[in-house]
């Protein structure tokens, strides 16, 4: 009897529906899953790509947007106008009858403000570091005009706006946790490591989105954010691994905006010999990687930022796949007396990127087929950001850094100096003649800066051969059913609410 | 008495060792400023951040300023939350708590029994079921347990959802996970003691007596088996109390696990200085009360 009371209570239970309640969602609202737990919610750190994939655009607004999604260059935001006055300055017609989610109006003081708040040695915002050694002044002109003087002139002035996130002039000079912004939602709730809450405002100056609330979860394991997405617990997970993209149904890959290379240090034997940098340029296969190690899309890079950006070079063609070229500059190099045999370093960053010792693997087997003495280390990031950026140790071997760029913002100008540079704090080249291209190139205006950007990536890549530029990368994204959402390049830095919409 | 106010000295003394070294050491793997702001961050943007942190003061300097705040109970900032290290790591020792609570009641409870009743035939069909199965419990990895855990339950009947927090649900699958490995340990030791305990003399009396199987079990001997088992089941809290990294990152249970994890790749010193010191004085508390768990269960101890 007991027996049987057994088997039937498991049969039971086997055959009852589940009883938990459902967990999908529903209305207009929606979750997005990120991968990434978010630390800060302060608006001047929003370009960090934690922060600003919250913030930026939906708490916090610029006066001007980049356009990634149809190449439209710089737009309209919290200014409606901007005109050139010459000699640096640039005027700004700001927006009417724009108010922040604490009620205050929004005007020219708030901008200045904002940007003084962002610079102030009392805190470390990331905004001063797209302005360099060029300093603002901001002259208020009325409610909402504002002139914003560049000294040195600064000719992208409007598209380094898209990166100042507006504060009212009110918010204290240390970091926040409840950011007030303009933008067309407003923090509702944020508890740490678990989730954060935006509600759309009414009052919003712009068109109301579609989304009413988002509710954004942090999953570090990809599958598992997969997986929520297809048990409709979540409507969106932008960045997902390619093998856990398994539905053409729901799962999309996209451009991102990374572009892994391997920085060569120039100044020391053998990589000091440009023969030996043209042969590890030669010994890499870059498309047996695609759709093997590297997922379908993956794309061979010519140039240290994606081919959506101004002044990105066609006529610069990637390497070609030559072992025996490659053995011949060496022998060449060698008998020049080059320390050829010196075992080369690369060293790789554990979790750059799903399969990321593999793929260093096999390019550390590409090296050593065509006669290079290669080790391979992997590091955590904190190591490899030390043997990264200057002042590099006196004493260190020959290294390459198997490294990822990101430059999502559409010019150069944000990554050339530091990467390319004398004085760039991660440049591993010295050279007087990029230095004046790259100086050229920052100050120039529309069709002459493309051409300068265009010159410098074509001298970089067949004179100069500065490193290894290995791929463009791609990421994946789930959908849900629900939501119509169509990734860009963008995605990785800042998701606008306003780019969703329901079936 | 005096053993008690031996016991606390002796590992209040280790603690201060423990944070004198981990303070040191920590700082020794490198600057936070690099890992703080972007790779492109200026040379002034470091300074700056290194100045306001201060991170230039010499080390010595560092450790008295913050010898002298603790004293004061303050721990200091997180570096990358800006908020007190001690909220950030309460915040998350919360979640941590509860989870090895939970688990380790029930699995205290399930061994118990399930030990008790395969050791009272051992080598029966009972037993080998269970000694099986718990072996392969025990051997298991979290990660695959945790993903079969999802795969099945959350994917495939739909049952439970994938992972985060907010209902009582949310909680069954990162309990269920964690509860195998231990489970399978403190069972195969409740067995082993409860064996050796059948084995006793005062047992065959009992049986001679004609005491009832349930009464020889749960009376006579589990008592006396117990004490191996309370220290085994100790340790396991113990490193349950240091956090579930593994549970907590695939669950997104915002446990202490994984804040120290992420607090040391970020050398949020202070948030790993705060982590170490309150998932040290949880250790001391559950080693108190194992203590007097010895000393309630064996009368020896308490002379």
């Amino acid at each position: 009897m007991k027996r049987t009371t057994l088997l039937l209570s498991s049969a039971l239970a086997l055959a009852l529906p589940p009883l938990a309640p459902a967990f999908a969602q529903e209305g207009k609202d929606v979750t997005i899953v990120l991968g990434e737990d978010i630390d800060l919610m302060e608006p001047c750190m929003a370009t960090r790509s934690n922060i600003g994939r919250i913030i930026m655009e939906n708490v916090s607004e610029t006066l001007t947007e980049y356009d990634v999604k149809s190449g439209k260059g710089v737009l309209p935001r919290l200014a409606e106008s901007w005109e050139d006055m010459g000699g640096g300055t640039w005027r700004f017609h700001l927006r009417e009858s724009v108010t922040f989610s604490d009620g205050s109006a929004f005007d020219a003081a708030d901008v200045k403000a904002s940007y003084e708040r962002a610079s102030s040695d009392k805190l470390t915002c990331e905004t001063p570091r797209y302005f360099g050694d060029t300093k603002l002044t901001f002259d208020v002109v009325d409610e909402h005009t504002i002139d914003i003087t560049a000294d040195p002139a600064q000719p992208i002035l409007p598209l380094l706006m898209s990166l100042v996130t507006i504060v009212p002039s009110e918010t204290p000079v240390e970091f926040v946790r409840e950011p007030v912004g303009t933008g067309p939602y407003k923090l509702a709730s944020w508890s740490p490591g678990q989730s954060v809450v935006l509600e759309r405002r009414d009052d919003y100056w712009g068109e109301q989105p579609a989304v009413e609330k988002a509710t954004y979860v942090f999953r570090t394991d990809p599958a598992v954010a997969a997986a929520m997405v297809a048990q409709g617990e979540a409507d969106l997970a932008p960045s997902i691994s390619a093998v856990d993209a398994t539905d053409s149904e729901t799962d999309v890959s996209y451009l991102n905006s990374e572009t892994t290379y391997l920085r060569l240090d120039s100044a020391i034997p053998p990589i000091s010999d440009k023969r030996v940098r043209e042969a590890l340029n030669m010994s890499i296969d870059r498309d047996a990687f695609v759709g093997t190690l590297l997922p379908e899309g993956t794309v061979p890079a010519v140039a240290m930022v994606p081919p959506t950006t101004l002044g990105w070079n066609p006529d610069v063609k990637e390497y070609p796949y030559d072992p025996e070229k490659a053995k011949e500059l060496l022998a060449a190099a060698k008998a020049d007396g080059v320390p050829v045999d010196t075992t080369l370093y690369l060293i790789g960053r554990s979790n750059l990127f799903p399969g990321v010792t593999e793929v260093s693997e096999a390019l550390q087997q590409m090296m050593q087929d065509v006669g290079f003495n290669v080790e391979l280390q992997m590091v955590e990031v904190a190591q490899q950001e030390e043997l990264y950026s200057k002042p590099f140790k006196e004493g260190r071997p020959p290294q390459m850094l198997f490294v990822s760029h990101d430059n999502s913002k559409g010019d150069p100008v944000f990554s050339m100096f530091f990467k390319y540079d004398s004085n760039g704090r991660q440049s591993g080249i010295a050279d007087p003649k990029v230095d004046e291209m790259i100086a050229k190139a920052s100050a120039a205006t529309g069709e002459e800066r493309t051409k300068d950007w265009q010159e410098l990536f074509a001298y970089l890549h067949d004179e100069v051969v500065p490193d290894v530029l290995l791929f463009h990368m791609v990421s994946f994204a789930r959908v849900g059913d629900r939501i119509e959402f169509t990734p860009t390049i963008a995605t990785n830095s800042m998701l606008p609410l306003s780019e969703i919409s329901f079936k | 008495m005096p053993r008690y106010a031996s016991r606390i000295i002796s590992s209040f003394a280790s603690l201060v060792l423990l944070l004198v070294m981990v303070f040191f050491l920590s700082r020794l793997t490198g600057d936070p400023a690099a890992l703080f702001l972007p790779d492109d961050a200026t040379p002034q943007m470091i300074e700056q951040f290194r100045e306001l942190h201060g991170l230039n003061d010499p080390m010595i300097v560092q450790f008295g300023r913050y010898v002298w705040d603790v004293l004061h109970l303050n721990f200091g900032d997180s570096l990358r939350q800006a908020r007190p290290a001690i909220e950030v790591v309460t915040q998350a020792f919360v979640w941590t708590l509860w989870l090895a609570l939970i688990t380790m009641a029930l699995v205290t409870a399930a061994a118990v029994v399930i030990g008790s009743l395969a050791a009272f035939r051992p080598g029966g069909i009972f037993d080998r079921i269970v000694t099986f199965t718990s072996l392969i419990g025990a051997s298991a990895p979290d990660f695959w347990v945790a993903i079969v855990g999802i795969t099945v339950f959350a994917i495939g009947l739909g049952w439970l959802p994938t992972s985060g927090t907010g209902t009582v649900w949310h909680w069954i699958l990162p309990i269920a996970v964690l509860f195998i490995r231990p489970f399978g340990l403190i069972l195969q030791v409740v067995r082993g003691s409860m064996v050796s305990a059948f084995g006793s003399a005062y047992v065959k009396t009992a049986r001679a007596k004609g005491v009832r199987d349930r009464s020889i079990i749960f009376v006579h001997t589990l008592r006396n088996a117990m004490l191996p088992v309370i220290t085994v089941v100790g340790d396991q809290a113990a490193a349950l109390l240091n956090g579930a990294v593994v549970v907590e990152t695939i669950f997104g249970f915002p446990g202490v696990g994984k804040l120290m994890i992420d607090s040391i790749l970020n050398r949020d010193f202070n948030v790993i200085l705060a982590a170490i010191m309150v998932t040290a004085i949880a250790i001391f508390v559950m080693n108190l009360l194992i203590d007097l768990a010895y000393a309630l269960l064996d009368p020896r101890i308490r002379t």
